[in-house]
């Protein structure tokens, strides 16, 4: 469970996040909302990229704003990136062992969990793929493998599906939708598709201008009016 | 510690010194802010066309052809390096397009090192006319070039300031550091606003190059080197702010030339500049977090 | 890859065994530098290649290495591999303590701190000087008309064995940062190098990468200065000007920072070849105008370097006449009668 409670992020003048307290129970938890409404600079200030101002946020009893960022990584905070950041010089395999390596675990259970990643991502290129070789959905694949490797606490994703083919997309939103199943984990998924939103996620939250204008189950948040008027547009 | 009177002449000195930093510096940061590039050829620029100036004087010319062909070949160098290398680098991090200004320090370096070779222990020196007379104010002699220096400074500090806020192509300046592309969109003809900024700093060059031959030395390494002074003005304002640059070369120079008759010291007034420039950084990096999340945003 | 293996055992042998027998004593003493150098440039590759840090300062902690270990062979009678060591470790500290506050800083003004650092200490050694045999703890006798020479390992007191020697330490060098890039700090550099946010969302600790890789190239360079202490006898502050340094970063970046091959085409670069010309009777001047230009042209165009452009341009070579020779016809053997 994530509580959030009056977090507030300004850049200069303009304030990205306006006192936004909300809580994330379990499961999926979807993040909607127009462009610029602050929904990536909520993950950065999860991720510990961004300060904020003012406010707390609590993960699973942990005060997550006073652990060192790449700390925040080892605790068991795992995220994607809006532009996908599987690292190309370095083999599939790297790549999720890259997150797993301060874990902790002996070389073999390592070995077995980012084995363990790889296919439930469904990847078919084989653990020593130079990821510099492969296509866009693939790479968006060795990010998710990245963030579910081990034992994640809290799944960031920031637009997975962003840019990639119906057929990629339908393969990813099965992924995607069994990451808590598979892993305990809390996922946030910040996405403009609102049928992968619908499909992964029981509750969304709806920024708008930095505000949270909407919190709830996701069918009845899609039928709101305030929501439908700010993002979704009259139907 | 010497007597009062000793760095009575150093207050003078320094504050010139300070006035061609404060020019230099400027420069830098309007091209900075205009082309996202750091000029780091700027010194070598400005010794290339100070050596041209005084074979020119050699040769006979006089004087103030000299001058202006110093301020030509130092803008021309400037100008044409911005149109041939400036748009296929524009997309790059400002670290490689400061790098690649060290590739044209480089091939200035060795053209001049070849061309007025300095191993013949040929002394040169350009003098200008406003060398010898001048005037004393509360019995410190001060000479013309110095006031030029300084008044040097001051004007193009101002005169940049306004430029930047109250004219067109100012304003499409201050834009374009904010964001290229946008400007672009809004109608602002960037290729051209770049060539003027890159004209414009190479006239400084120019003008920083001559009158530092006549008061420093006439010699390719120290110019080419003396831009780092500037450098560790333009870095405690951050690149940003002109007023800043201004004022930081200033106390560059005063501190620089101030410490010159302390003698336990003296040895160690070149490092003025790296000093207060690593303190000033080091002091506001304690202070930032991690910027890159910005861009992230 | 044996075959490579091979190639590469084979090149070393002719280095070590072929270049003392075959050149003369100033290629010999020109390849020592070579050996030398390519070890700094495999630190500042190491420090632009892996982690994007550009260092306008290299010749400068170069120095710091040659300062530290010749006043350790002057004041000490240790094993000269024990003062290498010892080099490579006070400029490794030398390098941590500059690097420490100023790796918070964007790459921009990173590149501009080392220039000026550099600066300083290039003021600093022109004052103090080399140390030539005095008392103290600066070890400098101004007053010394033929000051004593640095001493040399006892195994390796000759010209030529000396330059094995040092081939033999930058071996040792070249695979102490092959060990690294291969595991885990090679790894996490290389996430670094990519992306900063998403190196830390997978949890590398950032700012104690870097700080690696700067207290590894700092290492590596002083035991390099060490070295050069050796190979030049007398050391003085005119041999490490500030200019250097941005040759260096020019000939490391034509080379390619990518490789390690890069550094050892970059030594060549910045101590062969102007030994080359000198000895023809042309001017180094046209070098430093050809790097200049190599580096406008790398950045530009080639951002890996020759030690990658050039195998690749060979490759198409290989194929263009592998092509030309599949379309003429087919060689004799089956004529009719």
């Amino acid at each position: 469970m994530i509580e959030v409670a009056g977090l507030t992020v300004r850049f200069g003048g303009v304030t990205s996040l306006d006192d936004m307290s909300l809580t994330f129970e379990q499961g999926t938890c979807g993040l909607i909302g127009p462009n610029g409404a602050g929904k990536t600079t909520f993950l950065n200030v999860l991720s510990g990229f961004i300060r904020p101002a003012s406010g707390t946020v609590r993960a699973f009893g942990v005060d997550l704003m006073s652990m060192a960022h790449y700390r925040r990584a080892r605790w068991g905070l795992r995220r994607t990136f809006q532009t996908e950041q599987a690292i190309e010089e370095l083999s599939v395999f790297d790549n999720v062992a890259l997150v797993h390596e301060h874990s902790g675990l002996g070389r073999a259970a390592r070995r077995q969990a980012v084995l363990e990643a790889i296919g439930f991502v469904g990847l078919d290129t084989g653990p020593d793929a130079k990821v510099g070789t492969l296509g866009a959905g693939q790479r968006r694949l060795v990010e998710v493998a990245r963030a579910v490797v081990g034992r994640p606490r809290l799944v960031l994703l920031d637009e997975p599906a962003a840019g990639l083919p119906d057929e990629e997309t339908r393969h990813l939103s099965e992924v995607l939708r069994s990451i808590p199943e598979h892993t305990g984990a809390l996922v946030i998924l910040v996405d403009h598709d609102m049928s992968l939103v619908s499909a992964c996620c029981r509750t969304t939250a709806v920024l708008d201008f930095g505000k949270l204008i909407a919190s709830g189950p996701t069918a009845a948040v899609l039928r709101d009016d305030d929501v439908i008027r700010a993002y979704l547009g009259v139907a | 510690m010497p007597p009062w009177s000793d760095f009575e002449p150093f207050i003078v000195s320094g504050l010139a010194l300070g006035g061609v930093y404060a020019l230099s510096g400027v420069g830098l940061v309007v091209l900075y802010r205009a082309t996202g590039v750091l000029y780091l050829a700027f010194g070598a620029v400005g010794a290339m066309g100070a050596l041209v100036a005084w074979s020119l004087v050699q040769a006979g010319a006089p004087g103030w052809i000299s001058w202006l062909v110093c301020i030509a070949v130092a803008a021309l160098i400037t100008l044409g390096y911005g149109l041939l290398f400036g748009p296929p680098l524009s997309k790059r991090d400002p670290l490689v397009k400061a790098v690649a200004t060290l590739g044209l320090t480089l091939v200035l370096y060795g053209v001049m090192d070849l061309l007025w070779t300095t191993s013949g222990g040929e002394a040169r020196s350009i003098t200008l006319p406003t060398d010898n007379s001048g005037f004393t104010v509360a019995s410190i002699q001060v000479n013309w070039t110095q006031v030029i220096g300084l008044a040097a400074g001051v004007v193009i500090t101002a005169a940049t300031g306004a430029f930047l806020r109250y004219t067109n192509l100012g304003t499409a300046m201050r834009a374009m550091a904010n964001d290229r592309e946008i400007t672009a969109t809004l109608g602002v003809p960037v290729r051209k606003v770049e060539a003027a900024a890159w004209l414009g700093c190479g006239v400084l060059a120019g003008v920083a190059g001559l009158l530092l031959a006549d008061m420093v030395a006439l010699d390719a390494t120290t110019l080419t080197f003396l831009v780092v002074s500037s450098l560790a003005a333009v870095l405690i304002a951050r690149l940003r702010s002109i007023a800043l640059t201004f004022a930081a070369a200033i106390v560059i120079g005063l501190v620089h030339d101030l410490i010159t008759p302390i003698t336990s010291l003296t040895n160690y007034r070149d490092m003025t500049p790296f000093v207060l420039a690593a303190v000033a950084l080091l002091v506001v990096s304690r202070r930032q977090v991690m910027s890159r999340s910005r861009e992230e945003a | 890859m044996r075959i490579r293996a091979a190639v590469i055992v084979a090149l070393l042998a002719f280095v070590l065994f072929g270049i003392p027998q075959l050149f003369s004593l100033y290629y010999v003493d020109t390849m020592t530098e070579v050996a030398v150098y390519s070890i700094v440039a495999l630190g500042l590759g190491v420090l632009v290649g892996r982690v994007g840090l550009v260092s306008l300062g290299q010749v400068a902690v170069l120095a710091i290495g040659a300062w530290s270990a010749a006043r350790l062979l002057f004041a000490t009678t240790q094993p000269y591999p024990v003062v290498l060591i010892e080099a490579g470790l006070i400029t490794m500290v030398a390098g941590v303590v500059i690097g420490l506050p100023a790796l918070r800083l964007r790459g921009l003004y990173l590149a501009l701190i080392t220039l000026m650092l550099a600066g300083a200490i290039t003021i600093v050694l022109d004052t103090i000087n080399f140390p030539n045999g005095g008392r103290g703890f600066l070890g400098y006798n101004g007053g010394a008309i033929t000051p004593p020479a640095i001493r040399l390992p006892s195994i390796a007191a000759s010209d030529k064995a000396y330059f094995q020697y040092s081939v033999v330490v930058a071996i040792v060098m070249f695979l102490l940062v092959f060990a690294h890039i291969r595991t885990r700090p090679g790894r996490a550099w290389a996430a670094i190098r990519q992306s900063e946010p998403a190196a830390l969302a997978t949890g590398i600790n950032v700012t104690l990468y870097k700080l690696w890789a700067l207290a590894l190239a700092s290492f590596i360079t002083g035991v390099a200065g060490g070295l050069l202490a050796g190979a030049s006898h007398y050391l003085y502050s005119i041999d490490f000007p500030a200019q250097n340094s941005i040759i260096l970063l020019g000939v490391v970046l034509m080379g390619g920072v990518y490789s390690m091959w890069g550094a050892v085409v970059a030594a060549l670069l910045y101590q062969f070849l102007p030994a080359l010309l000198q000895n023809w009777g042309v001017s180094a001047d046209w070098l430093t105008i050809l790097f200049g230009l190599g580096v406008l042209q790398v950045l530009t165009t080639a951002p890996a370097g020759l030690a990658d452009q050039v195998p690749k341009d060979l490759a198409r070579l290989g194929r263009l006449l592998r092509r030309r020779l599949a379309r003429a016809p087919a060689p004799a053997g089956g004529d009719p009668p």
